[in-house]
């Protein structure tokens, strides 16, 4: 009889384990979502927020693909609790499911912050303020967006303010969103600068920099302590007059279940390097709900990472995590930031660049000649590669950590040699053909230019020009 | 007097004029422009311009070559004696073993008529199932993906000089510019139109020179790029939903896996940076757009999902059937299309049919004179044969034509040590290229313009390189060998010897076939400067598959078999450079073209770290091998990346053998390498 997997959860990890574990018939699978709809892609929110991404072009896979793979989707499906002595979960109607593997795939739910006024007394949040997580969520801040946006264009002199709190990835690439939707946005950041868990103070003042040249402003160290109908008040004393309020300072992993399941829980739910529970060998946990190493993460490289290595664990193959190579890239229009492992506390010697005056701030951390972490924010020349490097641990050279955080040096225009070859079809070179009078000469003499045509140009300037310098490539 | 023919390397098959004087003298024929051949129009690369300089060369074999195993010296016998020798070998083996003992390997740079012969030799006069031909390490992935995709392959299914009509065209791993450079000059016609280039290629080529977007991806990740650029054009609501609708199946199968293909994690997986990606799915919405991939996106063993990709894009685009839009494969060898069509590979009998197909086994075997049940089924891909020679399962006895198989296999020096396991090896060539100089018997045979035959080119379109000059006494063409040989075996099927007469058989044996040449003559060709077989421009109204629909398969990103490693720790690559053809074995051996040998090109970041100058020795070595080459230190290849050209003994050493599952393709164009100071 096949092994029964059920997967609690159905976000970007679970999916993938899906993915990874479809067609393997000696497993039964099956998928428990909360959300009413077929999985999606959580990271393009922001992106359909901003309207660079269609709303209708999320789905992961269709239900249809879970069907035709004989994967058990079930959506809208909310678990209770976990029977770790009956091997059952129980669903919110009673039901209850059998495993004999039980995957954590529970991801992570918001925080709120500690402001008055943000939850009524009526257990609702204020009417201004947005979570952002869930498409639903998505949704419901689109629209707020849009009819905001709808009533600015009708009363010009009182633009609509929005407020993203939290100064994360998260929260840029909202803010750079609804400003891209036409909404006046401000960033509240409680730390002392932007993207303080991923970078420092630096990068954090060249972001800063670029959100206010975008015409968002920035208030950094500054906590929100009160919401009212009139706005934001700041633990500094301002209120910031809001019509939208969007919450994304962080969220914590969903680890209620496992919690109220016994199983051993410090952040997230504690996993060993087969992703498998500390406390039960027949449970496991991916993605942002799983501490592995006393880290848990929040972005999805890891979380896909952990999907696959789980995938061959339960087929029952040799394969171990051992913390990953993180990449976190910001996604929002005209903000260009790059964060590769942990640029701030990865040991290493540092190579940096920076230029405030151009908004450009590049680091690398090189350890045993290795790339072993990097942030590149305002300039992202050669980010694809410095990736590879870091992705692959390859072995630099002393000098090239530097090189690769300069520009690329141009080609200088060179004068032509007589012996450089100019028509690589014909073989012909520069000194033959300046001893051409003309193009039509040149042609019948040597055979330049009639093969792949690309050197016309080149021909035509030696002629005329000749002996004068010409430019190549 | 000068006669009308084709030049004898790529699969442009330019059209040139062949003139040798009054009276059919002996000295060199003089190559002249055929201005109204519409393909090349009177352009030709210097290798056109100088494909006349092997004729009379010191090096062209002219009798028959028999080698001693004991000594290893070579002796010129006559030609009976050389087929009797072959023939008996062949015999010996077969008996030893059965049919399958004796193995045939065939060339895309093969004629029609001699690539329809060689399939029919080997099905009924050795009732061997063991042939394949090098087209296997050609255009197979492309071949592979088009039948699945629109049910038919024909490479370009439209003239080449539609590319002149597109809004945007976008090669994927093409560097036409110096692999087939009379084509270039489309792409500066498209550009004066006001049409843009795009080029996908690790090395920024004379090609991408030429481009208004160069993106320059790790090696091995053209599909998850594919990927990426249909989840812009997706987000941007680009796609064409009604043709979409209309014309194709899977869609929406498509649709949902591109959605985890944001840019930020193609831009991890390809190196493409995500405004790079953003860039050119702008460039393509709402556009006409013509994809057109060649051997830097196929030679991959993810090579046919890579190219299904680059069809969905296409396919989503409602590009395909458009025209000026759509997608193609350039095809490389000088016969690549017309190569596959006639039977020489392992799963095929004439006409492009299937061989397992009880219905084209009927119909040939009617045509061939005998029983169906006769014929053999399909047989090992090229790889897999040439793997396989001389093992206790496989060949023990191997023919060889038009293919340089030292050169050009793949993991080359195990290759060799397999052919130095037959008992036999017979090679036909025109010089001793470095796989005839293993054989036991070489069969001095008829090259180019001294004889007649059909070509068909990357477009489809079936042209006649007339014989224009009077070939050196003592060789034979191929169709006279194999027909020597199938008498000397008692073939009960009949084997001509001219070329248009096996033409019109070949005709009949394709009739009905997805590629069918029945209508075809001679004459007709010469009037109409070629014939497109199937027509001109296809999938128009339909797709070839039953229900006239395009299919859509939704492929992931697998990336290279070998991943650099700390051993190994840089992507080689392999390509051409212009003045040479495939392994050279022609090229290499005339004057007029500049042979420096292979290089090693990489990166000045790279060249810097392993303490390299321009010029100096540089040792590449992979799992399988390793050369030693010139460092050509260029800033127009990834830092991450070594290129080797492959017509010298040396970069085929080094590559990787693993295998596309669909098309068996191998992986020619990454694998995992050290470079060190030589």
């Amino acid at each position: 009889m096949a092994e029964r997997i059920v997967v609690v959860g159905g976000g970007m990890a679970a999916v993938r384990l899906a993915e990874h574990l479809a067609g393997d018939d000696r497993l039964a699978v099956t998928v428990l979502a909360d959300e009413p709809h077929a999985p999606y892609n959580r990271i393009l929110l922001s992106a359909v927020l901003e309207g660079t991404h269609a709303a209708d072009a999320l789905t992961l896979r269709s239900e249809e693909w879970f069907a035709a793979h004989g994967i058990d989707l079930r959506l809208g499906a909310r678990v209770l609790e976990v029977d770790r002595a009956a091997r059952a979960v129980v669903l919110v109607d009673g039901e209850r499911v059998a495993y004999d593997r039980l995957v954590l795939a529970c991801g992570s739910i918001p925080t709120l912050p500690p402001i008055r006024g943000l939850v009524r007394r009526d257990g609702t949040l204020h009417p201004t303020v947005h979570a952002f997580r869930s498409l639903a969520d998505c949704r419901r801040l689109d629209e707020a967006a849009s009819s905001l946006v709808e009533e600015g264009a009708l009363a010009p002199v009182t633009r609509p303010r929005a407020i993203v709190v939290g100064g994360g990835l998260l929260g840029l690439q909202v803010a750079r969103a609804l400003a891209v939707r036409g909404l006046r946005t401000e960033v509240v950041e409680g730390a002392d600068h932007l993207l303080a868990r991923q970078v420092g103070p630096g990068a954090g003042r060249v972001l800063a920099r670029d959100l206010r040249r975008l015409g968002t402003e920035v208030y950094t160290g500054a906590r929100a302590v009160r919401i009212t109908d009139d706005g934001l008040q700041l633990d500094n004393g301002h209120v910031l007059p809001s019509d939208l309020v969007v919450l994304t300072a962080g969220g914590r992993p969903s680890t209620a279940l496992a919690r109220r399941a016994g199983l051993m829980v410090r952040r997230g739910v504690v996993v060993d390097h087969t992703l498998t529970s500390v406390t039960d060998d027949r449970v496991h946990a991916i993605g942002d709900c799983a501490e592995h190493r006393r880290r848990t993460t929040g972005n999805v490289s890891p979380a896909w990472e952990q999907a696959e290595v789980l995938a061959r664990v339960l087929r029952g193959e040799e394969a171990s995590y051992d913390g990953d190579r993180s990449v976190a890239r910001l996604r929002a229009t005209g903000l260009d930031v790059a964060v590769l492992g942990d640029p701030e506390r990865a040991a290493g010697e540092v190579v940096e660049v920076t230029n405030p005056v151009a908004g450009s701030y590049r680091r690398l951390v090189v350890h045993g000649g290795r790339i072993v972490a990097a942030a590149l924010v305002g300039d992202l020349s050669r980010v694809g590669l410095i990736t590879q490097l870091y992705d692959r641990g390859t072995l630099l050279g002393p000098d090239e950590p530097g090189q690769l955080l300069l520009p690329e040096a141009a080609d200088a225009p060179t004068p032509l040699p007589d012996e450089a070859e100019v028509c690589a079809c014909a073989g012909v070179t520069a000194g033959e053909v300046r001893a051409c009078g003309t193009v039509g000469e040149c042609v019948d003499r040597t055979r330049a230019t009639t093969g792949c045509g690309g050197c016309a140009d080149v021909v035509r300037r030696l002629v005329d020009d000749s002996p004068a310098p010409v430019a190549v490539g | 007097m000068a006669t009308e023919t084709h030049c004898p390397y790529c699969s442009l098959q330019c059209g040139m004029k062949l003139s040798t004087g009054s009276g059919g003298s002996r000295r060199t024929p003089e190559v002249s422009a055929w201005e109204e051949f519409p393909v090349n129009r009177g352009a030709l690369c210097r290798k056109g311009w100088a494909a006349a300089g092997l004729y009379g060369s010191r090096e062209r074999l002219t009798s028959p070559l028999v080698r001693d195993r004991e000594t290893g010296e070579w002796t010129a016998v006559p030609w009976d004696d050389a087929l009797d020798r072959v023939a008996d070998g062949i015999r010996a083996a077969q008996a030893a073993g059965g049919p399958d003992r004796v193995a045939v390997f065939g060339g895309g740079g093969l004629t029609n008529e001699k690539a329809y012969a060689l399939g029919k030799f080997a099905r009924v006069a050795l009732g061997t199932s063991q042939i394949d031909y090098n087209g296997r390490w050609c255009m197979s992935s492309a071949a592979s993906a088009g039948i699945r995709a629109f049910g038919l392959d024909r490479g370009l299914p439209f003239p080449l000089a539609d590319v002149e009509e597109t809004d945007v065209l976008v090669l994927v791993g093409s560097n036409l510019a110096e692999t087939m450079p009379p084509a270039a000059r489309h792409l500066d016609r498209l550009r004066e139109r006001g049409g843009k280039v795009v080029v996908v290629d690790p090395r920024r080529t004379p090609t991408a020179d030429r481009a208004d977007l160069h993106l320059q991806p790790v090696p091995g990740t053209d599909l998850a790029l594919a990927l990426g650029l249909l989840h812009l054009l997706v987000a941007a609501g680009a796609v064409d939903t009604t043709y979409l609708a209309e014309r194709t199946t899977g869609w929406e199968d498509v649709r949902d896996s591109v959605a985890s293909w944001w840019p930020e994690r193609v831009e991890r997986v390809t190196g493409i940076e995500a405004h790079e990606l953003r860039a050119l799915a702008a460039m393509l919405a709402g556009r006409k757009v013509m994809v057109l991939t060649a051997r830097g996106a196929e030679q991959h063993s993810t090579g046919s999902d890579t190219v299904l990709a680059w069809i969905n894009v296409a396919l989503a685009l409602g590009a395909v059937g458009r025209r000026g839009a759509g997608y193609g494969c350039l095809t490389g060898q000088g016969n690549g299309q017309g190569g596959r069509e006639h039977g020489q590979k392992a799963d095929q009998l004439p006409g492009y049919r299937r061989i397992d197909d009880p219905a084209a086994r009927a119909h040939v075997a009617g045509v061939w004179g005998v029983e169906p049940d006769s014929l053999p089924g399909p047989g090992r891909s090229a790889y897999e044969l040439l793997d396989a020679l001389g093992t206790p399962d496989g060949p023990s006895a191997l023919l060889v034509l038009g293919s340089n198989i030292v050169v050009s296999a793949p993991r080359a020096t195990h290759v060799t040590s397999r052919l130095e396991a037959l008992d036999l090896l017979v090679v036909c060539d025109i010089v001793m290229s470095e796989t005839a100089a293993l054989a036991d018997v070489v069969l001095p045979v008829t090259q180019w313009a001294e004889e007649t035959g059909t070509m068909t080119n990357l477009e489809g379109r079936v042209v006649l390189r007339q014989r224009a000059i009077t070939p050196p006494s003592g060789v034979r063409s191929d169709l006279e060998v194999i027909a020597g040989l199938a008498e000397r075996l008692g073939s009960e099927a009949s084997f001509p010897t001219d070329p248009e007469e096996v033409f019109a058989e070949l005709g009949r044996a394709s009739a009905g076939g997805p590629a069918d040449y029945s209508a075809i003559t001679y004459d007709r060709i010469r009037d109409e400067q070629g014939v497109f077989w199937g027509g001109e421009r296809l999938f128009a109204e339909s797709f070839a598959h039953p229900d006239g629909r395009a299919r859509m398969y939704a492929v992931e990103h697998r990336g290279a078999a070998e991943q650099p490693c700390t051993d190994y720790p840089v992507h080689l690559t392999t390509g051409r450079v212009l003045a040479q053809y495939q392994s050279g074995a022609q090229t290499r051996r005339v004057r007029s073209l500049p042979d420096d040998g292979p290089f090693v090109e990489l990166h000045p970041l790279l060249a810097a770290r392993i303490g390299i100058g321009p010029g100096d020795v540089v040792r590449v070595a992979t799992r399988r091998g390793e050369m030693t080459a010139p460092a050509k230190v260029v800033p127009t290849i990834r830092p991450d990346t070594v290129f080797v050209p492959f017509h010298w003994v040396g970069a085929n050493r080094l590559t990787n053998d693993a295998l596309d599952p669909a098309s068996r393709m191998p992986e020619f164009k990454v694998c995992a390498a050290s470079v060190t100071h030589g």
